[in-house]
């Protein structure tokens, strides 16, 4: 079921008053069902999956609860971590990995044949399996209680507004917050409100809007423009960013109806003055995630572990023997002993090393996550590399800015424009079906053939599309300086246009025809 | 109570905005120099109709009056279907004099656009026709239109609409010449075919609709012209189909189609594929003239 459909307003309709008419035990039982019947809307046989996910971290959190025993934990910890990674891998990697390692073999002259399934991925697979394991590993170091309410711990894994596509919410935050029974909160209730319509207007105004554009780019681009193509993959970016964005903050805005707070999942990122800050505005659930779970344990800025050489490693060999690119490995020879004679001239440039490396390997697995696909992963070492680069050229850049003595205002809008094309750059390898097109995209826009707005098909799309960004950009301004939702708590005028407005602009701009999320596919 | 008045309002300020709004979209709908918002509103007198899809816009207003000195006013729109087509048509022939003549490029009768069609509820307050056509084939869109006056208005055609508010749309037509890139990627291009069903259920549906659109036409007097357009002479030999498709067509409306498709050869007399720019619209429309299919 999603969100911008008949189906789930019908859902709502139902489940809200039924909601806050029951209390304890009984409410939460129906969240639980009331979610089993939002996610098996889907496909009933999914929900075997999400059971048995469930069922192993709850048995697992109850043993770590029992013993002290150091190597029964490890083995615990081990199991549900190759209980639910084998889930993902099988429904997610399984096809990529036969395909890769088939690849691989031809590579080497060899005609394997190997049998390939058709696997169906579950819907949301990804971001409950990381719930799950959050909970699973901070039980393992203790750093939250075990939940022995089977009931609760189900519901808290199931919850349908997050359940499909974040945000991804920890153990810690979520659970405790149903200790207490949540009777219906006017100021909630507005607050909501506000978040589900502006989640709305991001999803079936903008993002819908663009989408038809954008496919259009990428189907066939060697047959458009230069200009064409670059407002194509501007129009990308909008509409993944609306898209998410607006989903988390319908998740969100729901949560909030129903009496949960969730974390952000998104902070204007495009207005992020460089890369590491994109990071801590763009899907903050799953890179945090990363870095609570990969980044810190590989060892983070301070030091290197086994995963980061392993995974460095697997990862340099594996793109050689499957592009085929031998002399890739002279440069990745010389890459490593470049490091490694870096690394041996002080404690400082070991640990920048172990730091690029870290960076490097949570990139391209935040990449991989994202899906089976050489496209994400390289999408992955996009970020991965501009995290490096900022770090080894930030310095030279602000002194260079320094010496230009350029104002405030237009060294951040250099910066924040900086930061948007190259994370355009990339998003044009995530969202090609293929590492061809991409190249024709790319080759498309640098021609310059065509560079001015004649040459652009579909004009009138494409004013709709600037002015929507243009309402988007200006109400995100607005909200970066002050949190609109305030002003609606506060003022009740303020309030009632505002809604007024975003149901209008749903209304005048709004695409209808129940198109799923993109991070649905994830 | 305080805060169910407030709720109050905001339905009240809701509805009353979403009525107000849709007055004001109106009136300039009403205004506009759009060819279905002249059809709408008595301002489409005209001696030939021409109906196509994109392909039917090359059928270039200001040269054939030009050429024929004759009123001419043209119904195509970029990805028409025949199932719209013909109740626009039928609007037409019910609210003006018969013209002398219909010219269709058949072409069009390659696609169901429901979208497209749901794109017309713009225009749906002036046609009972139309508005059946929306429900039958635009599902909700229909219901929608209906609750909010706003929505009529959430289409590309209204923002055409409002882009010819001042200006005429007779003038409509590609005006660049092919890219280097197309032309040469032409050769690769896989095989095309004319999918005269794309409806599995009703493979039908498409022939029976430009029938009962020719019929409507030659009832009233009205000269009828089946043609195929031009286009990219390489393209053209890609299409698999095209004399298969054409024969069914002539079977199914005992008119002959008299085929253009690679009657015009220069490169700078196209857009792109499937259109010619403004240039080779102009040597097609002096073949018309030269067949006698413009009189």
């Amino acid at each position: 079921m999603i969100f911008n459909s008949i189906a789930f307003l019908v859902f709502i309709a139902v489940f809200l008053p039924l909601y806050f008419n029951l209390k304890g035990k009984a409410r939460l039982i129906l969240c639980l069902l009331g979610s089993y019947f939002f996610y098996g809307w889907w496909d009933w046989r999914f929900l075997s999956l999400i059971l048995t996910s469930t069922l192993i971290d709850y048995f697992v959190g109850l043993q770590l609860d029992k013993t002290d025993h150091s190597i029964k934990r490890k083995q615990l910890l081990f199991a549900s971590m190759v209980i639910n990674l084998g889930f993902l891998a099988f429904f997610k990697y399984y096809g990529f990995f036969v395909e890769s390692f088939q690849q691989m073999l031809l590579g080497f002259g060899l005609e394997p044949s190997f049998h390939t399934l058709k696997i169906i991925l579950p819907v949301g697979i990804s971001f409950y399996t990381f719930q799950s394991m959050s909970y699973t590993i901070d039980v393992y170091y203790r750093k939250i209680g075990v939940e022995k309410d089977f009931i609760r711990f189900a519901t808290f894994i199931s919850f349908f507004p997050q359940l499909v596509a974040g945000p991804i919410v920890r153990a810690s935050e979520f659970l405790p917050q149903f200790q207490k029974d949540r009777s219906f909160n006017w100021d909630r209730t507005i607050a909501g409100t506000g978040q589900i319509l502006w989640g709305f207007f991001k999803k079936v105004a903008v993002a819908d809007s663009l989408a038809p554009f954008v496919d259009q780019c990428f189907a066939a681009p060697e047959t458009f423009s230069s200009m064409h193509l670059l407002i194509g993959v501007i129009f990308y970016s909008f509409q993944i960013y609306c898209d998410f964005s607006g989903y988390s903050d319908i998740a969100i805005g729901l949560a909030r109806l129903l009496g949960f707070d969730f974390p952000d999942n998104f902070r204007t990122p495009y207005f992020s003055k460089n890369f590491s800050e994109f990071w801590t505005r763009w899907h903050i659930s799953l890179s945090g995630w990363l870095r609570d779970y990969l980044y810190i344990p590989l060892g983070g800025n301070r030091g290197g572990s086994f995963g980061s050489y392993f995974f460095i490693l697997l990862f340099m060999g594996l793109t050689v023997v499957l592009t085929g690119w031998w002399w890739l490995a002279i440069i990745f020879l010389l890459l490593i002993a470049y490091a490694g004679w870096y690394m041996r001239r002080g404690a400082a440039e070991k640990r920048k090393m172990y730091t690029y490396m870290n960076n490097m390997v949570t990139m391209l697995l935040g990449g991989l996550w994202h899906g089976a696909s050489y496209a994400f992963i390289f999408w992955g070492f996009l970020h991965g590399a501009y995290l490096i680069i900022q770090r080894l050229l930030g310095p030279i850049w602000n002194k260079m800015l320094d010496a230009l003595r350029a104002p405030i205002f237009i060294q951040n809008a250099l910066a924040v424009g900086m930061v948007y094309f190259a994370t355009c750059f990339a998003w044009i390898y995530f969202r090609a079906p293929d590492f061809g097109i991409a190249s024709d995209v790319i080759n498309g826009i640098a021609s310059l053939e065509g560079f001015n707005f004649s040459s652009v098909i579909n004009k009138f799309v494409v004013l709709k599309g600037g002015l929507l960004i243009g309402i988007l950009l200006l109400i995100e301004l607005i909200n970066f300086r002050s949190p609109l939702y305030k002003m609606t708590l506060k003022n009740p005028y303020f309030r009632v246009a505002s809604f007024a407005i975003l149901l209008w602009l749903i209304a005048f701009f709004g695409t209808f025809g129940s198109n799923s999320f993109i991070y649905f596919q994830f | 109570m305080k805060k169910l008045i407030w709720i109050f309002a905001l339905i009240v300020l809701t509805f009353t905005g979403d009525r107000l709004g849709g007055w004001v979209l109106k009136q300039q709908v009403e205004k506009s120099q759009f060819r279905y918002s002249r059809l709408y509103t008595q301002r489409a007198q005209a001696d030939i109709l021409l109906v196509g899809n994109s392909r039917g816009l090359i059928f270039y207003e200001p040269y054939i009056e030009e050429i024929t000195g004759l009123k001419t006013f043209n119904l195509s729109y970029n990805g028409m279907s025949i199932d719209l087509m013909r109740n626009l048509v039928e609007d037409y022939f019910e609210k003006y004099d018969a013209p002398q003549r219909m010219i269709v490029d058949v072409t069009m009768c390659d696609r169901i656009n429901d979208q497209l069609t749901s794109g017309f509820n713009t225009y749906s307050a002036y046609s009972e026709r139309l508005q059946k056509l929306i429900f039958e084939r635009g599902g909700n869109m229909g219901y929608g239109a209906q609750f909010s006056h706003l929505f009529r208005y959430n289409s590309e055609i209204f923002q055409r609409a409002l882009f010819y508010l001042n200006k005429t749309d007779k003038d409509w037509l590609l005006d660049r010449v092919i890219n280097k890139n197309m032309v040469a990627e032409a050769g690769n291009l896989e095989a095309y075919t004319i999918d005269l069903e794309p409806d599995s259920t009703d493979l039908e549906y498409l022939p029976v609709n430009l029938k009962a659109m020719i019929a409507v036409a030659q009832a009233k007097g009205t000269e009828v012209h089946l043609v195929i357009n031009p286009y990219y002479p390489v393209f053209a030999k890609k299409i698999e189909n095209l004399e298969s498709f054409k024969t069914k067509i002539e079977t199914f409306t005992g008119l002959q189609v008299k085929d253009y498709s690679s009657s015009i050869l220069e490169e700078k007399g196209f857009g792109d594929y499937q259109h010619l720019n403004k240039y080779g619209a102009r040597l097609y429309l002096d073949q018309l003239k030269k067949d006698g299919i413009l009189p």
